[in-house]
């Protein structure tokens, strides 16, 4: 009798603690695979390539590398003589074009005053002439804007507030028209994108509080989810040769959850952290 | 919060940590309960010690919750 309740109670001690084994998995399995929390999020930021609008060589270079610029700074310029010059002829022509135009105005009111010694045909040459040469001059002032325009475009300015970086534009470099010179990391759109497996996706919440922790510094930042990505690319498809549709073969067995990029904002400018776009962080978004 | 921890610039998940953590405290309580003779009234001691390392790490990880919130 003795052996049986012993055995009774051995059983019993091992069983409860099996039981509580199961409860303890359970939690840290919801904890450490269900959370939505993420070690791959990155800082990033918008990066403008700041080109020229016109060619030529650069005369000065104004800023330095990792210089913070406000938007309409001068970045760089670009040799202005060519473009000065070609204002000075646009100018000539718009000056010749204005004495060909006074010309013909005199010219058709003196035949219009001639009306019973002239031709009607010649009056109206006349006129035709005045309008000809009218509609030159406000091509020719068209012209002078463009010239006045490409002077002033030799000033490249940034278009937004930002931060130079890899600068590597010296004076005397030659730029074409189109080619962006100068990355200009635009701080205003600084931010943190978390890539969440679609798994945990159902647990976020635009709205909700999300606490980061950039790799190797140690106080966390506070932000909320803004937005969750809408769409990401199809993996198991592509389009044929004969436009029908090429979906991979079958993947039954073993599945891989993909990831979707979570955009997070900052709540607040970090004091004393760098934030450097491409930075590593873990975000955990925080459920109410 | 769930993180990892920098070992010399190798980050590793704090759960790696805390199972290795939880297998050392586990060593010592299962010396203790060996000496005050508790696994007399044990059934199976492997499933025993099995039960009692994954409440163990359960109970680590609330406490490294509660530490690091």
């Amino acid at each position: 009798m003795k052996v049986s309740f012993r055995g009774a109670i051995r059983v019993i001690v091992t069983l409860v603690l099996v039981l509580a084994a199961f409860g303890a998995g359970r939690e840290l399995w919801a904890h450490y695979m269900d959370d939505p929390w993420t070690r791959d999020a990155k800082v990033r930021a918008d990066v403008v390539g700041v080109a020229p609008d016109v060619a030529g060589f650069v005369s000065d270079v104004l800023v330095q590398d990792n210089q913070a610029v406000k938007k309409g700074d001068v970045l760089f310029r670009i040799d202005r003589a060519r473009f000065a010059i070609a204002l000075e002829q646009a100018e000539a022509v718009v000056d010749g074009r204005k004495a060909t135009l006074d010309q013909a105005k005199r010219d058709r009111e003196r035949y219009e005053q001639l009306k019973d010694v002239v031709s009607e045909q010649k009056t109206e040459q006349m006129r035709m002439s005045e309008a000809e040469a009218a509609a030159s001059y406000r091509q020719a002032l068209a012209d002078r804007e463009l010239a006045k325009l490409n002077l002033e475009r030799t000033e490249v300015k940034a278009p937004v507030n930002g931060t130079i970086s890899n600068l590597s534009l010296r004076p005397g470099d030659y730029v074409t028209a189109g080619t962006a010179k100068v990355a200009l990391v635009d701080t205003d759109s600084l931010r943190i994108e978390g890539y969440f497996e679609e798994t945990k996706l159902a647990r976020i919440r635009v709205g909700a509080p999300v606490s980061i922790r950039l790799m190797g510094q140690a106080a966390p930042l506070r932000g909320h989810v803004e937005s969750i990505a809408t769409g990401i690319e199809d993996r198991e498809r592509t389009v044929g040769n004969g436009l029908l549709a090429n979906i991979n073969p079958t993947f039954s067995w073993v599945r891989l959850a993909q990831r979707v990029p979570v955009r997070i904002v900052l709540d607040e400018a970090p004091d004393g952290v760098q934030l450097v776009a491409g930075l590593t962080a873990t975000v955990s978004v925080l459920e109410k | 919060m769930s993180g990892e921890i920098d070992i010399y610039g190798v980050y590793v998940p704090n759960l790696l940590a805390l199972m290795v953590a939880t297998l050392l405290v586990s060593l010592v309580v299962r010396r203790v309960l060996a000496f005050l003779g508790v696994y007399a009234l044990v059934w199976h001691r492997g499933l025993f010690d099995i039960a009692l390392y994954v409440v163990l790490l359960q109970g680590m990880s609330l406490l490294s919750q509660w530490w690091l919130s």
